[in-house]
């Protein structure tokens, strides 16, 4: 059943996804089986969208499926699901920058997997990280920028974090065309090719 | 920084650009100097283009000394390239947007001054890469109630269309388009003029700190792009 309900995700056939999704519930499934099913589409989308089997649409289309069958689900989790939070993350794209899907995306998935997700939006000075990493006490900020534009501000973010003291706050970086020579540049302590690799970052760092 | 004398008839140049760059060098270009044009849409699949780029390069190397590459970062597509035998010469830049307002320092004045600012040219007109022409197809593949959600989250944080104009005998046309597709999708309009500064500086030098001057032999790093003085590995 919850393959059909993966099959329905990744054909972007979404009034089957939703009742698919209602009938899962009907039946008994446990609502976290179901956000399983939903993270294994994303999965999928996300590596289509690397091979450029799939583009940007369908990866607006699959979010908007992802906050629809959230929709469905939230009112049949137990508080305890909810409250398993493995740990806080603030998210933003950085400044000078505005393009936010797949940021949107990873701050979805990482919320799915457990973490308290802070989201700043776009256009994000330095300084409104700082803030929010203090006022939240997250050890986790990921930075999104899409425009190699974003590069510097990332590294000034970076920086401004080092600056107030944050040192324990580690950075996550991703978005575009990030790779290890921008992690390097920016000062960033990982990045992620996709929502799946920055989740199993976030993860990995809450573990430690 | 290396000296060349472009005026240095013994010094071959050879450019190899982008389709939408290569329209605003053709004036400036003196005529002994040989170009290839790269597909434009190659910009939307940076390591296809890298490796086409490469494959020019190895090429055009046996033909001339220094080569004039039409392109900026473009999304790190010219991060890794390498000439054995000739010297690259790339402008300093992250795009094209940059290469047509003159400098990257304009870029970045238009970039802090509205972020959310979708840029056209006559040459991204022409080729229909645009969101608005992606719309239609949209339509065409989901309907146009998804097509519609789709094109408005694209969209969602643009505020304002630029149009740069560089000059064209056709500049009407393409304004109207512009100024059509503004209103259409809730844009404010506004245009911006072109300046071909950088351009002519790349034809005829001096390749200054705002060009990568890369040796030949050496490959080209992201620190190396963006730092002035450069350390290639």
């Amino acid at each position: 059943m919850s393959q059909k309900l993966i099959d329905a995700i990744i054909e972007m056939r979404e009034e089957d996804a939703l009742k698919i999704t209602q009938e899962l519930l009907d039946g008994g499934a446990d609502p976290m089986d179901v956000l399983e099913a939903c993270r294994q589409a994303m999965d999928i989308i996300g590596k289509r969208f690397q091979t450029g089997e799939s583009f940007i649409p369908e990866l607006i289309m699959a979010g908007e499926m992802m906050t629809a069958i959230t929709d469905i689900l939230k009112p049949h989790m137990t508080e305890d699901a909810e409250e398993k939070k493995l740990g806080k993350v603030v998210i933003g794209t950085v400044q000078g920058d505005i393009h936010d899907i797949a940021k949107n995306i990873v701050a979805f998935m990482l919320d799915l997997s457990g973490f308290e997700v802070t989201d700043l939006g776009v256009d994000v000075p330095p300084a409104k990280f700082v803030e929010a990493a203090k006022e939240s006490g997250a050890k986790i900020v990921g930075l999104s920028g899409f425009l190699t534009l974003a590069f510097e501000p990332m590294k000034d973010t970076v920086a401004a974090l080092q600056a107030a003291g944050l040192d324990d706050v580690r950075v996550m970086i991703g978005g575009g065309q990030v790779n290890e020579q921008i992690r390097e540049y920016t000062g960033a302590d990982a990045y992620g090719d996709d929502a799946m690799e920055a989740v199993a970052i976030a993860q990995q760092w809450a573990k430690e | 920084m290396p000296e060349f004398k472009t005026d240095d008839h013994k010094i071959k140049r050879k450019v190899i650009a982008c389709a939408t760059v290569i329209e605003e060098m053709i004036p400036f270009l003196p005529e002994d100097v040989p170009y290839e044009v790269l597909d434009f849409g190659l910009h939307m699949n940076p390591s296809e283009l890298k490796s086409l780029l490469q494959n020019k390069i190895d090429r055009a190397s046996e033909e001339a000394d220094v080569l004039l590459l039409g392109y900026g970062l473009c999304s790190m597509a010219v991060i890794g390239l390498k000439a054995s035998t000739a010297t690259l010469v790339i402008p300093r830049t992250d795009d094209c947007i940059a290469i047509f307002l003159g400098s990257s320092q304009e870029y970045k004045k238009q970039a802090q001054k509205e972020p959310g600012t979708y840029y056209l040219t006559k040459g991204w007109i022409e080729v229909g890469d645009t969101p608005f022409e992606e719309h239609k197809r949209l339509i065409e593949r989901y309907g146009k109630e998804q097509a519609e959600y789709v094109t408005k989250m694209v969209l969602k944080n643009y505020k304002r269309l630029a149009f740069i104009n560089t000059g064209d005998y056709e500049l009407e046309r393409y304004q109207d388009y512009s100024k059509r597709l503004a209103r259409e999708f809730d844009l404010y309009y506004e245009e911006i003029e072109g300046n071909p500064n950088l351009v002519k500086k790349m034809i005829n030098g001096p390749w200054d700190e705002e060009f990568v001057v890369l040796l030949p032999g050496q490959t080209l790093t992201y620190q190396a792009f963006v730092n002035s003085s450069p350390e290639a590995s």
